[in-house]
């Protein structure tokens, strides 16, 4: 058996722990630069009549208007919260697959002598008990069930979060239930295709014969055809694979004109993946960078480019990638607009030791290797962006995002500790 | 981008080596004896997934033994018996109580488990 644990709107829950005073409350957080809303608690999705998903500009006087509380987006207190949680599930099972900042499957197989739904409720206790954090658990044989599960579990106040598929009666039970369309891996393309030939249930769908189902779903389509019928076709993934693209582009809190701001910004964001990049330990093959006004915006002239480069050598040195960088921004960059976003992603991504030189260069690993481990070191251990490359400046007030009612970063700074008056 | 050297870059790793005079190259007695340095979460932390910090901002806790600009260790998972100070909420508010039969409604935030007091 496989479940399911996914935590409820976990950025506004994270918010919430810290603020009793908002308990029962509305509250939603915003995008990176305050832009839109990005998560919502059940209060505020109760107020069907706000819109949530539009600018914030159009819909913040609405929301304060409903006593909705705002917060910009913490990252930092999120990541660390979600780490608490995945490490209390580990004394759950010893098998946990991290599926995302909020949701994990873990393997419950061998637990036999288990009452699942008691197992269920202790892992969703343990959890708030420990964090603050409240969470949903669905239990069933494969993941695409685990999956359903966990969307019963949180639906169904007679369930209180947890929900266990443990017989055929009950699975059957539940894919009639369940509309084809909101199957975890049910694209709109096949939902669409599937309602045509008069499917419109997951149980329909399982009842199909499976030579029917490859030809029109591909093997894709005959994996979730087993997992639906209790068939396990989705392995746990324990170690995440390494990252095939690694990237950053946010939108600057203010718009920038001058190019040496944009270089600066840019130089930011190079140091944050090339960090990556050292601590998978692999090496990129090419960098891309792109810049662009506000598309959005009718009264600002518009133009966007973007360019590649193949790097000679592959690398991670984040002084060779700023410099290439920057000779990417004074090709592209036009004096005269006023720029809203500038990005980096860097591909071509391979393991360092396979990182070959040419006939004319070779790999300069070792004084680079040791200057940047002793960046990520300091880094690390006094903060992010404590030491830096002289290219990212020291005008950050004038490019970084707009946070403007973000929370104090509770677990990680001294300086924003909870505080108790 | 051209690189300058500098010297001392390649000794940061060695926390814990201990210092050998170079002249002469004579080990330090200490070389099998070193161990890594006290670190108080050890002591201080149980349950690291479950330990938040708060300070204390107040005076009005002084019978508690809790001064004004105390830190407060406080794990969630330690249960909440009788006679151990918590951290609860009273209508929306944060309060540090003993927990006995005599408390007010509350709910549980956290268990104090140590309190870190500026010694005066």
């Amino acid at each position: 058996m496989i479940a399911l644990v996914d935590c409820n709107s976990f950025y506004a829950s994270c918010e919430q722990v810290f603020r009793p005073d908002l308990w029962g409350k509305p509250v939603v957080v915003l995008s990176n630069n305050d832009g839109c809303v990005i998560a919502a608690n059940r209060e505020a999705k109760a107020l069907t009549q706000i819109p949530m998903f539009e600018p914030i500009f159009k819909i913040k006087n609405l929301l304060k208007a409903n006593n909705v509380t705002l917060f910009s987006s913490n990252y930092t207190l999120y990541g660390e919260l979600s780490i608490r949680v995945m490490n209390t599930l580990r004394d759950f099972s010893p098998r946990v697959e991290i599926y995302s900042i909020d949701e994990s499957f873990i393997d419950l197989d061998g637990f036999i002598n288990t009452d699942l739904k008691d197992y269920g409720n202790k892992i969703k206790e343990t959890i708030f008990r420990n964090t603050g954090i409240p969470t949903g658990v669905g239990i069933a044989p494969t993941k695409v069930l685990a999956k359903l599960a966990n969307k019963i579990a949180k639906k169904g106040p007679e369930h209180d979060h947890v929900f266990v598929i443990d017989t055929d009666i009950k699975r059957i039970d539940v894919l009639k239930n369940t509309e084809i369309k909101s199957i975890w891996g049910i694209g709109r393309q096949h939902a669409i295709k599937l309602q045509n030939v008069g499917i419109y249930t997951a149980y329909q769908f399982t009842e199909m014969p499976l030579p029917w189902v490859r030809k029109e779903l591909t093997v894709v389509g005959e994996r979730l055809w087993r997992e639906l019928r209790g068939e396990a076709c989705l392995n746990m993934i324990e170690i995440p694979k390494p990252k095939k693209g690694i990237g950053t582009a946010k939108s600057f809190g203010h718009k920038l004109e001058s190019l040496s701001l944009i270089q600066e910004a840019c130089a930011y964001y190079i140091s944050e993946v090339s960090e990556v990049l050292r601590a998978q330990k692999t090496c990129a093959m090419y960098l891309h960078v792109f810049l662009h006004t506000n598309s959005f915006s009718t009264s600002d002239k518009q133009y966007r480019n973007k360019r590649t480069v193949t790097l000679a050598i592959p690398t991670n040195n984040t002084f060779t990638l700023i410099t290439e960088a920057n000779k990417i921004l004074r090709e592209i960059y036009k004096p005269g607009y006023r720029y809203k976003k500038v990005g980096v992603n860097l591909t071509g991504i391979i393991p360092e030791a396979y990182v070959q030189g040419n006939l004319f260069e070779s790999p300069k690993t070792d004084q680079y290797k040791e200057l940047m481990q002793l960046v990520d070191s300091l880094n690390s251990k006094y903060g992010k962006g404590k030491v830096s490359s002289g290219s990212t400046g020291t005008r950050m007030k004038q490019w970084e995002l707009v946070k403007a009612d973000r929370s104090p970063r509770f677990t990680t700074q001294w300086a924003e500790l909870l505080t108790v008056k | 981008m051209k690189l300058t050297t500098i010297g001392k870059l390649a000794r940061k790793e060695h926390r814990h080596k201990p210092g050998i005079a170079e002249q002469t190259g004579f080990p330090s007695p200490a070389t099998h004896y070193l161990e890594p340095t006290i670190d108080l979460h050890q002591e201080l932390i149980t349950n690291a997934d479950a330990t938040f910090f708060v300070r204390m901002e107040s005076t009005e806790y002084k019978h508690l033994k809790i001064h004004n600009d105390a830190v407060l260790i406080i794990d969630r998972s330690t249960p909440a018996l009788k006679g151990k100070l918590a951290l609860v909420v009273i209508e929306g508010d944060f309060s540090v109580i003993r927990i006995s039969e005599g408390n007010p409604t509350f709910t549980l935030w956290g268990v104090i488990t140590y309190i870190i007091n500026k010694a005066v």
